[in-house]
């Protein structure tokens, strides 16, 4: 089981490192916009599609509104955090 | 250094709970608290920390687990190139590449100057560990009763959807950014994330190679 777990994380690293040091002619293309725009909708949005999904887009716009109103990426999540929570007690 | 580590709270405050929540899991699946912190001091990629756990849990062959869990992080294999214009990649680097840090460098480090980028990126990763290795350890260690207040831990949950949002938010004009997302929602949608999240870095590859 420890030998599973050093294999893994030995792969983990390397699948980060390797690409990473490889040919420089390598081009990323919009791999990097892409990626978090994928990530944001599977992290926001679980399947299957319920009442969850208005209450994240509210907390969203709370968390939008937050980078408008402060500029501050971590304040801005901070207030998403607690609509979301609130959200949740309703 | 230091503005990169101040820089990573956001994402401190997603990974501990989850964290916490990983650690609490483990124990309870039967694995020593060691065992646990062992897993997030070395593998530092989430998703297949909780793979691994729970798989081994359900008595799948560790090798198997393994590998399975592998597969959810090939995803990983992009977040280097598209970093390259910026950092070289050292493998202290590499290791601290997790989806977050990626997410946030890749909009943070092109406003700053070259001399400082690598600072910044160690500092986010730094920031980024430690929160995951102590929420680990704290719901190892103290794993009873911590998962009785999912409310707050759901709520805390959230700051990873909040801060992907904010960081996507410039890209959700970009075509080629809305169709991989579009194909990863779908994919996560019928239970295949970690393929949809691959597929969207492929089709984020191709979309550059049809531009002039």
């Amino acid at each position: 089981m420890t030998l599973a777990l050093f294999l893994l994380a030995l792969a983990t690293f390397l699948l980060r490192f390797l690409p990473w040091r490889a040919e420089k002619n390598l081009r990323a293309g919009q791999a990097g916009p892409a990626l978090v725009v994928a990530l944001f909708l599977v992290s926001a949005f679980g399947p299957p599609p319920s009442s969850e999904w208005l209450r994240a887009l509210l907390a969203l716009f709370g968390t939008y509104l937050g980078t408008r109103l402060t500029g501050n990426l971590g304040i801005a999540v901070f207030l998403g955090v607690g609509l979301y929570g609130l959200l949740g007690l309703l | 250094m230091m503005r990169g580590l101040r820089a990573a709270w956001p994402i401190a405050l997603g990974y501990f709970p989850v964290a916490i929540a990983f650690g609490a899991l483990g124990v309870q699946a039967g694995l020593s608290p060691l065992w646990v912190q062992l897993t997030s001091l070395l593998v530092f990629a989430g998703a297949s920390q909780f793979a691994l756990v729970g798989l081994l849990a359900q008595g799948v062959p560790p090798l198997l687990a393994a590998l399975l869990g592998l597969l959810l992080n090939l995803r990983h294999a992009f977040y280097g190139p598209a970093l390259r214009p910026y950092l070289k990649g050292s493998p202290l680097e590499a290791f601290f590449l997790t989806d977050e840090v990626f997410a946030l460098a890749l909009r943070a480090l092109p406003g700053l100057p070259p001399g400082e980028r690598r600072g910044y990126f160690l500092g986010l990763g730094l920031g980024a560990y430690l929160s995951w290795n102590l929420g680990t350890a704290f719901g190892a260690l103290w794993a009873r009763g911590l998962l009785a207040w999912p409310g707050l831990r759901e709520a805390l949950a959230f700051s990873l959807p909040a801060l992907f949002f904010l960081l996507a938010l410039p890209h959700l004009r970009n075509p080629v950014a809305l169709l991989a997302g579009g194909v990863a929602l779908a994919f996560h949608l019928l239970g295949q994330t970690a393929w949809g999240l691959f597929l969207a870095g492929v089709v984020g590859l191709l979309g550059e190679r049809r531009q002039p």
